[in-house]
């Protein structure tokens, strides 16, 4: 399940991450990131399951790939934003 | 046909160039700016070019900036680095798509070496000007007009011994040539997508060794809440929607080189031009070759340029006459005043298509 999002400021550093995950066996999906969660306007999230997000959160900033926030999608739908 | 006037664009494009752009105009919206499945497959199709660009050019994928062709690419890097009044040094054998950017800024344009083919001149020259303080440089890897390949490596290394930024122009090298970004540390790198890289006309990449100031500002997709523009790459040179057609029949074309091999290409492509230097030497032409020569070559004679040209069109021959935009370079080789016929090879050219050229040009009266 796709619980959890990272967010990051445009499509170009998302796909950059998207690349990265998936050489790592992480699936993950990019998608818009919901209007209320932009900051500064529009951007992209890659959607992945909460197991896999500290390993590809670790990749990500191994790899120098700039991203937002992460978040956890709770039950009523709302998101809680984790630090990792 | 016979197309000597790769120089100017490779033509005809290869069929899987010509595919993709239909395949993009059919699959692809506006990449960046939504999330349905048009819109992401048009983002695929741009990350996929970006990815070939890097690896071609070593270069991070998202530091390749799309641009409509090599001249927008060199006025957006001279943007970034140069102000009015600073001074740049550049080669004799420059395009006007250097030239005329750092005239239009008020730069003080610092020509260094003019000697054609000779690359120890070249360096004695440029390190000369370097010495004597400038604000960075600018100059082509490949002479458009006379084909001279320049000492980029070494100019690059002076630049870094005089800790000056620079920016290199690869418009007939890129696709051809080895050129490597990271290798020579070059603030910018501007190349055309249409000529060396097969592309589609109205394509070109950037390669930014360091951030671009924007030269054009609009929409992004990104930071959509800012009335300015994002300071980040590639947003930052992208503004408006992008050529997804034609960056999808660029990144075929890149696709192409990447399974080629481009030293053998180059190869035959060199022994093609010295077949063709001898044969116009053997008819008393003044021909312009030298050691260090890319695909292209000029040769003028008791004719008008244009006449000439004239006349081999009309026997099917491709080529292109006069100043070739780059008057410095004629400056520099003292062909100002008679301009130059050049012929310029890509990689469908025989040696058949040569001797036909040669036959030909016999024949002028």
């Amino acid at each position: 399940m796709k619980d959890c999002m990272i967010t990051f400021r445009s499509v170009t550093p998302a796909q950059t991450a998207e690349g990265l995950l998936q050489k790592a066996n992480i699936r993950c999906q990019l998608r818009r990131t919901p209007r209320w969660l932009q900051e500064q306007g529009c951007g992209y999230s890659l959607w992945l399951s909460r197991k896999d997000t500290m390993e590809a959160v670790s990749i990500l900033r191994e790899m120098g790939v700039a991203f937002r926030k992460v978040y956890l999608q709770t039950e009523n739908g709302a998101a809680r934003e984790l630090e990792l | 046909m016979i197309y000597l006037d790769n120089g100017a664009t490779s033509f005809p494009k290869l069929p899987q160039v010509q595919d993709a752009m239909e395949w993009a105009m059919t699959h692809c919206a506006n990449p960046g700016r939504g999330g349905h499945p048009a819109s992401m497959e048009a983002a695929k199709v741009v990350y996929r070019c970006r990815e070939r660009a890097g690896k071609l050019f070593d270069c991070p994928p998202d530091r390749v900036v799309f641009t409509e062709n090599c001249t927008q690419g060199l006025n957006m890097a001279i943007h970034s680095l140069f102000d009015p009044s600073d001074t740049v040094i550049v080669s004799g054998f420059e395009h006007n798509a250097v030239m005329r950017p750092l005239t239009a800024l008020h730069a003080q344009i610092r020509v260094a070496g003019e000697r054609l083919f000779d690359p120890e001149d070249t360096l004695r020259a440029f390190e000369k000007g370097l010495k004597k303080g400038a604000k960075g440089a600018v100059f082509t890897h490949c002479s458009n007009v006379f084909g001279y390949i320049l000492p980029v490596k070494e100019m690059a290394q002076l630049c870094h011994q005089y800790g000056v930024p620079f920016i290199v122009d690869a418009a007939q090298s890129a696709g051809i040539l080895p050129v490597s970004l990271k290798e020579l540390g070059a603030a910018f790198i501007a190349m055309p997508g249409h000529k060396g890289l097969q592309g589609p006309m109205g394509t070109g990449l950037l390669l930014c060794g360091q951030d671009l100031k924007p030269l054009l500002h609009g929409g992004t997709g990104s930071q959509s809440e800012s009335m300015e523009m994002p300071d980040y790459l590639p947003d930052s040179g992208e503004a408006g929607t992008l050529n997804v057609p034609g960056i999808a029949g660029l990144s075929a074309g890149i696709c192409w080189i990447l399974q080629h091999n481009m030293e053998e290409s180059f190869r035959r492509e060199k022994k093609l031009i010295k077949l063709c230097a001898e044969g116009l030497k053997d008819q008393g032409y003044r021909v312009f070759s030298g050691p260090e020569q890319g695909p292209v070559l000029s040769f003028v004679g008791d004719f008008d340029c244009e006449e000439m040209a004239q006349s081999l069109s009309k026997h099917g021959i491709a080529v292109r006459a006069g100043l070739h935009c780059a008057p410095l370079a004629h400056q520099s080789a003292g062909t100002l005043k008679t301009g130059t016929v050049r012929i310029s090879l890509g990689p469908n050219n025989t040696a058949h298509d040569i001797h036909r050229f040669l036959q030909t040009v016999r024949s002028h009266p």
